[in-house]
């Protein structure tokens, strides 16, 4: 057993690499006779055994009506062939730009599917390694497009090529799979997974002449008061002193935030408190996102690597970018 | 346009789907529109089974495909395994309470239609549901044993559709798919296979029954040289034609046209066959035909038999002329060709409805006649020996006995049926006692055979005879029709003074077989219902055109056989053409359809989108005046190129491009580029690619 299942194996793994060299690696696919196989499903080889069963009860029975449904049957079933392959056919694909995601989540991929002449049905895309359940489907009218979403997870950080897919379709018997192979030539940057449940995050450092608070302490807590000023949200408005100084015909007060510009936190490689390369990784991204949810400027620091201070979205991709990355 | 917001929508549909039960069609989830669908789908192609099946199954099936009906609706769940185990033990139980076997076509038809509607009870994965298709496919076919009719074929033709309809929408994942849709593209699949399927039907060789049907003989067809007792459980009602006939003056009623084929004077306890003469030719009985009355002439076309019997109207006296082939009487007044007759032969006959044949003396050959083999059928034996005690028949001549004989089968307690069932299967050295003093159930060849024993047991010579009886009621262009079905056998015995009488046993059993005509379907029947509320006039010519239908259908379609295939391929130019010849005729056939698709996908792949090869002429058109392009610029570049490079001269170009632009991309985008556009632009192109050449030559 152990025997046939490694032949089995090595024969697949030969297939694959075939495949491989036929398809290239491109984000776009125009699907021609070249790429797009078709094989009977089951459901097929049931459908001939029909055939046969009938064929040769009216052979039996000489029944000349039986006759004409056997061929009848037969007919349509050769059409839908041609119309199994012609779904396929002339298909367009596009993959759009893959958004990075953490290991251990979905990622989603998005790919456009656009017809030509003629209405597409029951076109389904899917990674080749899964099982035909976890398909995704949609219809592509005539000269228009669709797009279809399909989630994988992958397994690792770093920078790692988009899965084979496969476009498939059983339109309009399900007697015939056609499908073919997507080699996208995208990659997909993979953050390290972030430790769950996320540990907390290290004290702030004040650059000197700054207070020394952490914003970790409670979320009540705030640095200081200032007038309103306009635009300020009615979250950061200091509703308690505001009453207060409303009461005594005063303005308005806002919390002040440009205290926290004086924290700097900074999320260290050697400060993790773990051990293990990946373990430290996981950690540190679990920081950024903690520290970019709660809108503090923060550096990382790698071995021979540093992220200077700093906020926002770009600064929380880089910094996890880094993480995913990095290698020793 | 997205999967995700066509789901959204069925989801919403779904969820406004108020509690009544029956929403209407249009709010119905697709799961249950789908399901109600297929349950429609299969009320319509049992329908027409319900009217030969056992009550319990009719109610059954009803009582199934409405419960799941209503489950659909509900969208509940279906029930557990163990209560679909239980009706299909009931199922299982009743049929073989009904049939008293589970094997042969009726008790086979019922447990399909039975499990068809369970199975909709179980459609849990996709696998279930295409069985549910393939075993539809099945029932339709099992219909055409029962009816071949033009009515039936075009219900059939209906649930076909539906079923590769139901196919059709089983491979559409996404949303609710119209019916309206999914029934187009079915019937465009049906459509676009439908040569193939002609080719098909044309051109497949015809083959004799591969096994185990009913009359299986070497001619696989309704006679033949041998007629073994109680073998056949079921008899199958081959509508094949086995030959036609056209009378010169008015045609012989239907039930004197007595066909003679082989004469079976032989049985050996288990089989009849031709009496081989134990005398010296002198003592054996000849023809000695004598006809009386008006002769009838006719023409025979004669489907090829494979026998070297050719079964002509009783009595005929001339023999038919056929070229290569030499035709005689035998002294059993049977027409024996010189070799078996494998194509169709046409020629005339001229037969006596009033004849009479055989020794008119006793002779020492017709004791052939009487003999019985030992050891069979004692209690047939005994039962004649203890009529021929009773006094009134101690002296009997053979008229008198074959009378009682035949009244004792009009009175005894017989049925005349297709399935009687096999006999003598646990002895087989009393069949003839089994049929003749228990079961009673038999066709003409129990009745026949079973006559003959007991005129032999009663001392008097007998013989079967075997051949075709009737035939169709109404004539195809003048032309009578005899089928496989009419293939009959009937007794003969003799009688001091006279010679050979004809005894149709069959006849005290079941007149209508003989008398009239068996292939009344039940189509005429139902037109004729339809046809009360119309007027006489408008009835007869509706009558007329639809008998006129029923002949090309029954021509076309059911008649279409083997001889036909012959004759076809004769005509288009094959010298003895056999099935070789057609079965490669239909390979070259059918290759050079698929070519034709090929060749059909490989043209639509070289074609260019239209859009393209209108910007490749325009392109083309421009550069001509000094403008260059790419593949990949956009008409909207092209304009602004056109503008900047040609100036106010270019401008009707530009407005070209822009046009081009607005008509792909713009707010009411056209499918197809519009070829006037694509006129006028070349020849502005042109009128000023000439102009600039005159600038430059002066």
């Amino acid at each position: 057993m152990k025997g046939t299942a490694a032949v089995r194996a090595r024969i697949a793994r030969r297939i694959d690499a075939w495949l491989q060299q036929r398809s290239p690696r491109s984000d776009s696919l125009l699907l021609t006779h070249r790429n797009v196989y078709i094989l009977p499903t089951t459901a097929g080889l049931l459908f001939c055994l029909t055939l046969v069963v009938l064929l040769v009860a009216s052979i039996n029975y000489q029944l000349n009506l039986g006759y004409l449904l056997t061929f009848l049957l037969a007919g349509s079933g050769v059409v839908s062939m041609h119309m199994t392959h012609n779904t396929l056919r002339g298909l367009t694909l596009q993959l759009r730009p893959v958004h990075a995601a953490f290991a251990g989540d979905t990622a989603v991929l998005e790919a456009v599917l656009s017809a030509g002449r003629g209405d597409r049905y029951g076109v389904a895309l899917r990674l080749q390694s899964a099982d035909a359940s976890s398909a995704s489907h949609t219809d592509v009218p005539a000269q228009g497009q669709a797009v279809l979403q399909i989630g994988f997870v992958p397994a690792a950080r770093g920078r790692h090529a988009l899965p084979t897919l496969c476009v498939q379709t059983h339109f309009p018997m399900g007697l015939f799979r056609a499908w073919a192979v997507w080699h996208p030539a995208m990659s997909v940057l993979v953050y390290p997974q972030p430790e769950r449940p996320a540990s907390a995050l290290p004290a702030a450092l004040g650059v000197p002449g700054g207070p020394l608070r952490s914003r970790t302490a409670g979320a009540d807590e705030f640095d200081g008061v200032r007038p309103y000023r306009r635009g300020d949200a009615p979250k950061a408005i200091a509703w308690k002193q505001a009453a207060k100084t409303l009461a005594s015909g005063g303005d308005l007060i806002s919390r002040d935030h440009s205290a926290h510009t004086q924290q700097q936190l900074w999320l260290s490689w050697h400060d993790c408190g773990i051990s293990g390369a990946e373990a430290r990784l996981s950690r540190l991204a679990a920081w950024i996102v903690e520290a970019d949810r709660r809108d503090v400027a923060w550096g990382l620091s790698l071995p021979a690597e540093e992220l200077p201070m700093g906020q926002g979205d770009q600064h929380r991709q880089q910094g996890l970018e880094r993480l995913a990355l990095w290698s020793a | 346009m997205s999967s995700a917001s066509t789901a959204g929508q069925a989801a919403s549909s779904s969820s406004s789907a108020p509690t009544r039960l029956w929403p209407g069609w249009s709010h119905l989830t697709r799961d249950a529109r789908d399901t109600l669908f297929l349950l429609s789908l299969i009320g319509w192609t049992v329908l027409p089974h319900l009217f030969h099946l056992p009550l319990w199954c009719a109610v059954l099936t009803a009582a199934v495909l409405l419960t799941r009906g209503v489950l659909a609706l509900k969208g509940a769940a279906l029930p557990g395994r163990w209560s679909l185990v239980a009706v299909l033990v009931l199922t299982t139980g009743l049929t073989f309470w009904s049939y008293g076997s589970l094997l042969g076509k009726e008790p086979g038809v019922a447990m399909a239609v039975a499990l068809m509607a369970i199975k909709t009870l179980e459609l849990r994965a996709r696998r279930d549901a295409f069985v549910v298709f393939f075993l539809g496919f099945f029932l339709i076919l099992t219909q055409f044993l029962y009816s071949q009719s033009l009515l039936v074929a075009l219900a059939m033709l209906v649930s076909v559709w539906g079923l590769l309809s139901a196919l059709v929408l089983a491979s559409m994942p996404v949303g609710k798919p119209p019916l309206s849709l999914v029934m187009g593209l079915a019937g465009k699949t049906a459509l676009l296979g439908a040569p193939l399927m002609v080719v098909m039907f044309m051109l497949f060789p015809r083959i004799s029954p591969l096994w185990g049907v009913p009359q299986d003989n070497q001619s696989g067809m309704g006679l033949s040289n041998t007629m073994s007792f109680g073998s056949v459980a079921v008899l199958a009602q081959n509508e094949g034609v086995a030959m036609r006939l056209r009378f010169d003056g008015p045609p012989v009623p239907a039930q004197s046209a007595y066909f003679r084929g082989p004469v079976l004077g032989h049985f050996d306890g288990m089989e009849w066959t031709a009496q081989p003469p134990s005398f010296p030719a002198v003592l054996t009985p000849r023809a000695d035909l004598a006809v009386r009355g008006q002769a009838i002439g006719y023409e025979v076309t004669l489907e090829p038999l494979r026998l070297k019997s050719i079964p002509l109207l009783e009595a005929s006296t001339a023999a038919p002329q056929i070229d290569g082939v030499r035709v005689a009487q035998t002294d059993d007044l049977q027409w024996l060709a010189d070799q078996p007759l494998y194509s169709r032969v046409r020629f005339r006959s001229v037969a006596h409805t009033d004849f009479s044949h055989g020794p008119v003396a006793p002779l020492i050959g017709l004791q052939d006649y009487i003999d019985l083999p030992a050891g069979y059928n004692p209690r047939t034996l005994a039962w004649a020996m203890a009529m021929r005690r009773q006094p009134r028949y101690a002296e009997a001549g053979a008229d008198v006995l074959a009378a009682a004989l035949m009244e004792h089968i009009r009175t005894g307690g017989y049925s005349y049926t297709l399935t009687p069932g096999a006999y003598g299967e646990v002895d087989p050295r009393s069949a003839v006692d089994e049929f003749w003093l228990d079961r009673k159930l038999g066709f003409c060849e129990h009745f026949a055979a079973a006559f003959v024993v007991v005129m032999r047991a009663l001392d008097v010579p007998a013989r079967v005879v075997t051949g075709y009886q009737g035939f169709d009621a109404t004539p195809v262009d003048g032309f009578h029709v005899v089928r496989h079905s009419n293939a009959h056998a009937w007794a003969e015995y003799w009688r001091e003074g006279v010679g050979w009488v004809r005894a149709d046993p069959t006849t005290a059993v079941a007149p209508e077989r003989v008398l009239s005509n068996r292939r009344l379907v039940a189509a005429p029947g139902l037109m004729d219902g339809a046809m009360g509320l119309v007027g006489p006039r408008v009835l007869a010519q509706f009558r007329q055109g639809w008998e006129a239908i029923n002949n090309r259908w029954n021509q076309w379609v059911l008649d279409y056989s083997r001889g036909t295939q012959l004759d076809l391929l004769s005509r288009i130019g094959f010298g003895q053409p056999d099935w070789e010849d057609l079965a490669w005729l239909m390979v070259a056939a059918c290759g050079v359809l698929s070519l034709a698709a090929t060749g059909w996908a490989w043209w639509e792949r070289q074609r260019i989108d239209p859009w393209k090869r209108q910007m490749t002429q325009l392109r083309a058109a421009v550069l001509r005046l000094g403008v260059p392009s790419a593949d990949h610029d956009s008409p909207r570049t092209l304009a602004q190129r056109v503008r900047t490079q040609l100036g106010d001269a270019g401008e009707p170009l530009a407005r070209g491009f822009d046009a081009i632009d607005a008509a792909r991309y713009g707010r009411h985008a056209q499918t197809r580029p519009d070829p006037q556009l694509t006129r006028e632009f070349t020849a502005h192109a042109r009128r000023l690619a000439q102009a600039r050449s005159v600038v430059r030559a002066r």
